[in-house]
């Protein structure tokens, strides 16, 4: 799957996963931090996010330190993805 | 002595915010499902994650906190809680092979969860409750409350009542034989002649203390019961209004827990012999059959001493137009538990 695709296919995920319910897919920048400002994402929905990788792309994250690095934004999430979905 | 001061209802019905108890909203499907508001007041990022137990009973609860001077904790009956977050968690439980979970669904599921997320909305560290018995869950918190009245009559609380229709609680209702399989109408309930009644589901909201000045309602006894037995439940009865009514005091108006199923009919026509030439009201085709269907009787029961008018299909039978002081409720869950609340007008 391309980059542009896969970035698509997130976002359409973060939005289901999390219920955001005043989001679209395409309202989210790739370059937009999750917590904090921009989508103002918090610890419960970094679990989410957590399990949602696994589950979609085969990717089992055990180090928190590793996940802080991952779950920047979308670009960041999407390179993670790339270099290690196991499906 | 537990007095209600103000009350909200989301049910079926328009009675939340612009009220309006006369029109009759139709139940679709067999199911009478609420009439959600927009919840402006919740932040949409602790909205998205509520299940709709949790989002009804916070949505109700709310407009009354914001009213209330200082709150003192939360008192809530609810038979199943977010049921349709606990299968949902329990499905991707089977489904990941119990995996990594996530957790949203896991904290809707628990009973608790509303009278939890109202004390965490609201910072409140107070009194905070769950009762869950069933058919008997919101009588049961209304006992707790007098008992805390009793204790600290200067205190205020929020009691409250909620559950919802979920697919799983339905279908399971429904091979048990407590929902009609064949199609029915909030109108024709009554006159359905089959066994089973409408799915239905509320939240109830009331802010409560002991003190009787501009008080709407005082809950004068509650009382209940777990029994098939018909002369029991009459006895209950009798001793109630033996104890509580004063000499000369009179009930005006029965509002029955009737629900159209024929099996249960028996308990109603029992209790209706007990209080004769008292008029007669029904409520359950305005909210359908659940387990705290009690709580929107006892809102509607407020909304009646307050407009002192009957709308006219809710009337089973009137006996005579005048000023509607006391109501008692009787209600019967599945035939086997049966409650009593007899309420008094305030002011």
């Amino acid at each position: 799957m391309e980059t542009a695709a896969l970035k698509e296919q997130l976002k359409k995920q973060i939005v289901e996963f999390l219920n955001l319910l005043s989001v679209k897919p395409e309202d989210i920048k790739d370059d937009e931090p999750l917590f904090g400002e921009g989508l103002g994402l918090d610890s419960i929905d970094s679990l989410e996010l957590i399990v949602l990788l696994g589950r979609e792309y085969g990717i089992d994250i055990k180090d928190p330190k590793e996940g802080r690095k991952i779950l920047v934004d979308v670009n960041t999430m999407v390179a993670y993805i790339e270099k290690h979905r196991t499906k | 002595m537990l007095y209600i001061h103000q009350s909200t209802c989301i049910s079926a019905q328009q009675t939340f915010l612009d009220v309006d108890i006369n029109t009759l909203h139709e139940a679709v499907d067999n199911k009478l499902k609420v009439i959600e508001p927009t919840y402006e007041s919740i932040p949409p990022g602790i909205l998205r994650r509520m299940g709709k137990v949790v989002r009804i009973g916070i949505g109700a609860a709310l407009p009354l906190i914001r009213q209330a001077t200082s709150l003192d904790g939360f008192i809530i009956g609810t038979a199943n809680g977010g049921m349709e977050d606990c299968i949902k968690f329990l499905n991707q439980i089977i489904q990941y092979e119990e995996g990594v979970l996530t957790p949203g669904s896991f904290v809707q599921s628990t009973p608790n969860a509303i009278a939890g997320q109202l004390g965490l909305f609201t910072k409140n560290k107070g009194y905070n409750i769950t009762h869950v018995h069933r058919g008997l869950a919101f009588e049961n918190a209304i006992i707790d409350a007098i008992m805390l009245l009793t204790d600290h009559p200067g205190n205020n609380y929020l009691l409250g009542a909620v559950d919802e229709i979920s697919a799983y609680n339905y279908n399971i209702e429904m091979l048990s034989g407590w929902y009609k399989k064949e199609p029915a109408t909030c109108k024709e309930l009554y006159q359905t002649n089959s066994i089973g009644s409408i799915a239905g589901e509320s939240a109830v909201a009331f802010l409560i203390n002991g003190d009787q000045a501009n008080a709407v309602a005082q809950i004068v006894a509650v009382d209940h019961i777990h029994t098939s037995d018909i002369s029991i439940i009459e006895n209950q009865l009798k001793y109630l209004l033996q104890h509580y009514l004063l000499a000369g005091e009179k009930i005006d108006i029965l509002l029955s827990g009737e629900n159209g199923d024929n099996r249960l009919l028996k308990y109603y026509a029992a209790i209706e012999n007990i209080t004769a030439d008292t008029t007669v009201a029904r409520f359950k085709h305005m909210t359908g059959e659940y387990a705290t269907a009690s709580a929107f009787a006892v809102w509607l029961a407020c909304e009646l001493f307050q407009t002192q008018h009957i709308p006219a299909h809710i009337v089973k039978n009137q006996t005579s137009e005048k000023s509607i002081k006391n109501i008692l409720i009787y209600n019967n869950y599945k035939g086997a538990q049966h409650s009593f609340i007899l309420l008094k007008k305030e002011n």
